[in-house]
């Protein structure tokens, strides 16, 4: 295998992890238009879960479904601070973030637990026999691919629900929603809630991955989360992306899900590249943040001209 | 926009393939991860440089390094090794538990070997076995404290001290196994350990304070936050008079009153003789038993003692491995 497919595999694999935690954060920051950095504190929370389960001698598999009810039930948490208590948006998942790092901490016993000897849902007898020998570097990828597809369509399936469609109706217009006598702060702490088992979904992936859990993989996963976010909505805003002509009769149009998804990937790919390219860890901050600020302000470029034209 | 998109596309794909056409010849390549930028663990880079030279591994001549710094955040640390994998290096070296255990998971059944250092607790970390075999391919060095010379040390420093305070952040493991350690034989030497458990560098000026308070003297463990904010702590501590005791040879040079401790820089020679053994094919990384330092030696600093008004003991000065009269910045 020649180092580029490998660094674009290693890509593809940091890259649908994430993209599974950026779904999540799509949910909070473009659906329901709530800042949620709760997420720094749950995507280490499904990895701590994780690790002490596979030592306890659970079902690799079984964590990734733990992992996502206690995201859940952290996310309704940041939901009941913000909405019950009546505290702010921001400021409830601060709170939250900051009361998972020491309650992740508490669930792992340590900072550290590794789960290397352990079998994961990548490593254990099952792939090893039946996966020929050739295909085994690839069995992280798919499998990672299969559930990343798996949360996709699950997430594109309840939009489209009613519950789903109140969700939307809540970031959008919360008029909306009080009009259809609905209680608009339960839906945001399902919201919340779905968003967040999606983190610690993620983060239950990520430790089984990278073969242990480590309390500092928490910290910037929202800014991950975010840039993942903007980078694909933003690059897949045109609808159609591409318009009808010859080759695609009727243009190919990308939704949401997907485009966070290429995103993360895409996000992934910047930072592997920037370190191939000699950057020092200690610039990739700043890296992140002017890329961040060059699609911002180019497709508001884009969204002034449009304005100016109409 | 469609333009600027497909510019930073070629670029992108222009870099990953410059980076992907490294050359080999006779030279060899390695990636050095290190998860923490402080004074041990560049002097145990340096010496794992230096030890690879020993062996005829020249930097520059026919050894290609490529160094990486995590400024210890996880996730770097593990992009960090999946890039040294991706990029077919023919070792990792990986400095600190959490640097050494992302290279591990990223070169688990990729052959590529990897060695470790300034890891305190190898077995804890499952790095290795029980009986210091290795659990793959995969081997290095360990910079376990030498908790009992040091507290004789302190001992014969301050006679009549009672409290010991120690520092450290709740999310390093080494430190909260080296306070367990502490916890376990203080009683042996007439000492009641004080803690202080932080979360961030943030924590640090307060919790200094508050443990200043109630102790004798403080004693300094290889914790990555606290000794990157040491100088708060000494400045507080030399305010109220109370003497500082570190872990190595480094904190010693920057206002420690003196340690009983790991030259790191030996470490990392030591750790790149071995890397030397497994490069040159005489040995398999997962044939090697990871060792330790089992010499420690003592540092001193007599401007710290005499600004504390403390004369440190003739024969420990007299052992000293080095002693230094300045306080470095």
């Amino acid at each position: 295998m020649s180092a580029i497919i490998s660094i674009i595999l290693g890509v593809l694999e940091e890259g649908l992890v994430y993209a599974i935690m950026a779904m999540g954060v799509y949910i909070t920051y473009k659906i329901l238009d709530f800042p949620d950095l709760s997420v720094d504190g749950t995507f280490p929370l499904g990895s701590a879960v994780t690790a002490v389960l596979i030592i306890a001698g659970v079902n690799p598999v079984l964590t990734l479904f733990i992992s996502f009810l206690i995201g859940a039930c952290a996310g309704m948490l940041t939901g009941l601070i913000h909405v019950k208590l009546k505290v702010r948006d921001l400021l409830s998942g601060i709170i939250m973030m900051t009361a998972l790092y020491s309650l992740n901490l508490r669930i792992a016993g340590k900072a550290n637990l590794p789960i290397f000897s352990q079998d994961t849902i990548f490593k254990n007898a099952f792939f090893k026999t039946v996966v020929p020998k050739v295909l085994q570097p690839y069995t992280m990828l798919v499998l990672l691919l299969i559930i990343a597809v798996i949360m996709k369509l699950l997430l594109d399936g309840y939009l489209k629900t009613k519950s789903g469609y109140l969700l939307r109706a809540v970031g959008d217009n919360e008029v909306l929603v009080t009009a259809l006598a609905k209680d608009k702060g339960t839906v945001k702490i399902i919201g919340l809630a779905i968003a967040n088992a999606f983190v610690a979904l993620a983060g239950s992936i990520y430790a089984q991955k990278s073969g242990f859990f480590e309390i500092s993989t928490g910290t910037g996963t929202i800014v991950i989360g975010l840039a993942s976010v903007i980078i694909g909505t933003n690059l897949f805003k045109r609808k159609p992306f591409i318009k009808a002509n010859g080759l695609f009769k009727k243009g190919i149009t990308v939704k949401a899900t997907t485009a966070v998804v290429i995103g993360a990937i895409l996000y992934k790919a910047c930072v592997a590249v920037a370190i191939a390219a000699g950057m020092e860890a200690s610039d990739l901050k700043l890296i992140t943040a002017l890329l961040f600020l060059i699609i911002l302000v180019v497709s508001n470029g884009r969204k002034r001209r449009v304005r100016a034209g109409d | 926009m469609k333009k600027v998109l497909s510019v930073l596309l070629v670029a992108v794909l222009a870099v990953s393939l410059m980076a992907g056409c490294g050359t080999k010849g006779d030279s060899v390549t390695i990636g050095i991860g290190q998860f923490a930028e402080h004074g041990s663990l560049d002097n145990c880079r340096e010496g794992f440089l230096a030890g690879l030279a020993e062996k005829g591994y020249v930097e520059g001549k026919n050894l290609k390094v490529d160094f990486e710094n995590a400024q210890a955040d996880g996730a770097i640390a593990s992009q960090i090794a999946n890039n040294f994998v991706a990029n077919k290096v023919d070792l990792i070296c990986g400095i600190a538990t959490p640097m050494a255990q992302s290279a591990f998971g990223a070169a688990q059944d990729k052959d590529i070997p990897v060695i470790f250092t300034a890891v305190t607790d190898p077995v804890a970390a499952e790095l290795a076995n029980a009986d210091r075999t290795p659990v793959g391919n995969i081997t290095g060095t360990s910079d376990k404290l030498p908790v009992e010379m040091q507290l004789e040390m302190i001992r014969k420093v301050l006679p009549d001290a009672k409290t010991i305070g120690i520092m450290y952040s709740t999310s390093e493991v080494n430190s909260v196994s080296a306070i367990e350690e502490y916890k376990a034989v203080a009683g042996d030497y007439g000492f009641e350990i004080v803690e202080s458990g932080i979360s961030t560098t943030a924590d640090i000026p307060l919790a200094a304070d508050n443990l200043l308070g109630k102790v004798d003297c403080i004693n300094n463990l290889t914790d990555n936050t606290v000794v990157s904010s040491l100088p708060v702590i000494l400045e507080k501590a030399a305010a109220k008079n109370i003497p500082v005791f570190g872990s190595e040879i480094e904190q010693v040079k920057i206002g420690c009153l003196a340690a009983v401790g790991l030259d790191y820089y030996d470490l990392g020679k030591q750790t790149g003789l071995m890397a030397a053994q497994v490069l040159s094919g005489e040995k398999k990384a997962s044939e090697i038993n990871f060792e330790v330092i089992d010499e420690a030696a003592f540092y001193g600093n007599s401007a710290v003692a005499s600004n504390l008004g403390i004369t440190l003991p003739e024969d420990l000065v007299s052992s000293a491995k080095e002693m230094f009269d300045t306080i470095s910045e």
